[in-house]
């Protein structure tokens, strides 16, 4: 059973559910207390020690039922280990789909019906040729003529583990993986018993294409089974990857919803991480231990008073962000992080600009993702001026900056050759904690044609190339770092 | 690690048929996870929507192992001052107090300083000492030496600090305190620590959990508690109470009802001589159900709708 579990695991774990060695071991410990009796109470237990939220507890009883529901069916679960026993091999449980198993009984009993005497052909056509039955001496043959579903259903995950299937990624693999398949358990011999019958014009080939079919039905079927299983989560995960390392302005509208949820999860990792810092003060509370424990070198003499207070920090987050027309396709993503960073930190103030510049925040929170960045585009999109957004920006906010504060700016800096207002930026920067210029230009542009970069560069704690939604994420992660 | 051998442990359905006994009506899936919490020592980290019966778990835990219930409330600020040990300030100040007036009978005769400082180091110092140790929660659990149920509430309202601070015992079922050292449980409790999910309890936490998500009970089990709990009401009443609770549940509300309510409901019903749900009775009571006034207010005008749904002949009017 281990191995079946770990791949369980690796299941879970390729539809997003995380599992640590610990919880590996957990689950193994519960499987030994529970035991295989009671399917029901197994399910609550695995999920008990694996499944943490009650988001993967659903993920977890769905593929619980998938990858047991035909490794485990309740019907043969009796025969199935004693076959185990049987066979030496302890770790692969055999079985088939019950559903899969009634369409093809039917399919069988149709060729029954059709060609009862057929079959006698067959027998007939072996016992008279010992050539031909020499070719059909395979054990697959055996189990397709007595119909040994649970040998037949053994022998196809067998071969199936034998030439890699759990491995699996791609849709346009399932061929060739069937192919592989029926290589490995002997289908040649069929076929090749096929081709002579054929040339021979014997009676019996019917019925032995009829064979032929029903197994390559059945390892078809455990292929798919198999690709939904392991590939269908290892596909999203491919996804995600791609999505987060391509460059933002590249990323087609039809994934913009999973980059929004990519984004989410993003923002909320981070203030996860950032909020575990947050500290309460408690004011005007005498530490009474402490005092105690200085008092006794002063012979017990309540000499000095210690106070209780724990540093509060709170960092102050001001983010601005150009919208123009220059970066319009980053603005989206931007402001789609801002607004994901405004749902889970509280002190986020949020602003947007391009010839002029206003606080957002409101929107963001008054409005749903796309309808507030939709709003802050149209009111907010236009030509660039940099210098008067930024006297804007210290109009609205300035008073508020203080040695707290981390300052954002998401732009190019292209400024259509106006006055950057670098004195306004230099007041920002020296009142607060840090200034990061995020440019989704790469580094070897800033300073190209009417970019100001290298001039705000001088009032930047941090700056940096942010193109695509990994930059992004290490550049925050950074900042939290910093900021508390 | 000795482990507790109690007759009602011996499976998940013992512990169901046992719970039943103490009126606690919970589903396999809450059975499951407290035999296995008892047989592989683990904590059980539950989880759900407030009402559902998680505190209740613990303490119905304890009532059916005869053991020592210590709870451990948690809170924005909770420290290891009130979770886990605090020294006797004032006995130890007295202490030294002795220790001064005993002071010169050890130095008696003692040549120079050095011999002085000699003296005193071997004089046992029990300043730092079990006996200066006031017990909180958590150590109390340690010392329990028949075993106890630990029941650390509400995990999700303390801060992450505390969370770290919980590791050792919830892995190990052990503290160290810096000034003695590692002190070991004598029988390790079976831990419950429940939370709302009003945030992320760590990753670190989770994993040494056994985590158990009680949902909203099905109509079945709610009748079957509400049953146990009220046994007065009436067959049709019940029927009617549980099904409109579940038709709120399907509601926008801001806080649904839980089962909680729902017997405090049963029970206002059943003060009240309410044979069946009628609107005037419901609106007037509901306020049990439903905590905001936000949540009231959306409900009265669906009242109708809820209390007739197509199917069911209940008659409306007093």
């Amino acid at each position: 059973m281990p191995s079946r579990l770990v791949s369980f695991i690796n299941v879970l774990r390729s539809h997003d559910v995380r599992i640590s060695p610990a919880e590996t071991l957990d689950a193994v410990q519960v499987i030994t207390t529970l035991g295989y009796e009671d399917r029901n109470q197994l399910r609550s237990g695995l999920s008990l020690a694996l499944a943490k939220t009650a988001e993967e507890k659903v993920t977890f009883h769905r593929c619980f039922d998938q990858f047991f529901s035909y490794q485990l069916p309740q019907s043969i679960e009796q025969q199935a280990t004693e076959q185990e026993a049987a066979n030496s091999e302890g770790d692969a449980i055999p079985g088939a789909d019950p559903s899969d198993l009634e369409a093809a009984e039917a399919a069988l009993q149709q060729m029954d019906g059709e060609g009862g005497e057929t079959r006698l052909d067959l027998e007939g056509e072996l016992a008279s040729d010992p050539e031909l039955a020499g070719q059909l001496d395979v054990p697959i043959m055996d189990m397709l003529r007595n119909d040994d579903r649970n040998s037949l259903a053994l022998a196809i995950a067998r071969a199936g583990d034998e030439v890699g299937l759990p491995e699996i990624q791609m849709f346009t693999q399932k061929g060739q993986f069937t192919r592989r398949i029926l290589d490995e358990l002997g289908e040649g011999h069929i076929r090749s018993a096929i081709v002579d019958l054929e040339n021979r014009g014997s009676d019996a080939l019917g019925e032995l294409q009829a064979y032929r079919d029903r197994l390559r039905e059945l390892v078809r079927d455990h292929v798919e089974r198999e690709y939904l299983l392991h590939a269908q989560g290892r596909n999203q995960q491919f996804m995600d990857d791609v999505l987060a390392k391509a460059r933002l302005s590249h990323i087609e509208h039809h994934y913009l919803h999973r980059v929004q949820d990519l984004v989410r999860r993003m923002a909320k990792k981070l203030a996860a991480r950032h909020s575990r810092r947050r500290k309460v003060t408690r004011r005007g509370q005498l530490n009474m231990a402490k005092t105690l424990r200085r008092g006794i070198a002063h012979e017990g003499v309540l000499f000095n008073l210690y106070w209780k207070s724990t540093r509060k920090q709170r960092p102050q987050i001001l983010a601005v962000c150009d919208v123009s027309g220059s970066v319009s396709a980053y603005a989206k993503f931007l402001l789609m992080f801002l607004y994901s960073l405004y749902d889970v930190l509280p002190r986020v103030r949020s602003f947007a600009f391009s010839n002029r510049l206003g606080e957002v925040s409101e929107l963001f929170a008054q409005h749903p993702v796309e309808k507030a960045v939709e709003l802050v585009n149209w009111q907010y999109g236009g030509a660039t001026d940099y210098g008067s957004s930024l006297m804007d920006f210290a109009q609205l906010a300035l008073d508020d900056i203080d040695s707290q504060t981390t300052v954002i700016i998401l732009g190019d800096a292209r400024n259509n050759n106006g006055d950057p207002r670098l004195d306004v930026m230099q007041s920002i920067y020296a009142r607060s904690k840090q200034v990061i210029w995020l440019n989704p230009e790469s580094r070897a542009l800033w300073g190209s044609g009417d970019s100001e970069m290298p001039r705000y560069l001088s009032c930047c704690h941090f700056a940096a190339e942010c193109s695509s939604l990994a930059h992004l994420e290490r550049i925050v992660d950074r900042l939290l770092r910093s900021s508390s | 690690m000795n482990t507790l051998d109690f007759p009602q442990l011996a499976s998940a359905a013992d512990i169901k048929a046992g719970f039943e006994q103490h009126g606690y009506i919970c589903s396999d899936e809450i059975a499951t996870a407290v035999f296995l919490a008892c047989q592989l020592r683990k904590p059980i980290l539950v989880e759900g929507p407030p009402g559902v019966g998680k505190t209740e778990l613990a303490k119905t835990t304890a009532k059916l192992l005869e053991l020592p219930l210590i709870r451990l409330q948690c809170y924005e600020g909770l420290d290891e001052a009130k979770a886990l040990y605090e020294w006797k300030y004032g006995k130890q100040l007295l202490y030294t107090q002795v220790l001064k007036e005993k002071l010169g009978d050890l130095l008696q005769g003692a040549k120079g300083l050095a011999e002085s400082v000699d003296r005193l180091h071997h004089f046992g110092d029990i300043f730092y000492s079990e006996d200066f140790l006031e017990p909180r929660p958590l150590l109390k659990a340690m010392h329990e030496s028949e075993g106890s149920i630990l029941l650390i509430d509400e995990v999700d309202k303390s801060d992450y600090e505390f969370e770290s601070l919980l590791l050792e015992i919830l892995s190990d079922y052990q503290v160290s305190i810096p000034e003695i050292g590692t002190v070991k449980a004598k029988s390790s409790p079976v831990v419950f620590l429940t939370s709302n999910n009003t945030r992320d309890i760590s990753d670190a936490l989770k994993r040494r959990c056994l985590h158990l998500y009680i949902p909203f009970p099905t109509t079945d089990l709610e009748e079957r508690i509400v049953r146990s709990r009220v046994p007065d009401v009436d067959e049709g009443l019940r029927e009617q109470i549980v099904a409109f609770v579940h038709s709120l549940r399907q509601l926008d509300l801001k806080k649904a009802p839980a089962i909680s309510e729902t017997i405090d409901w049963a029970r206002s019903l059943l003060l009240l001589h309410a044979e069946q749900l009628d609107e005037d009775t419901v609106r007037s009571t509901l306020n049990v159900l439903l905590k905001f006034q936000d949540d009231i207010e959306a409900t009265e005008p669906e009242l109708r709708s809820l209390l007739n749904p197509p199917r069911s002949g209940v008659a409306s009017g007093a």
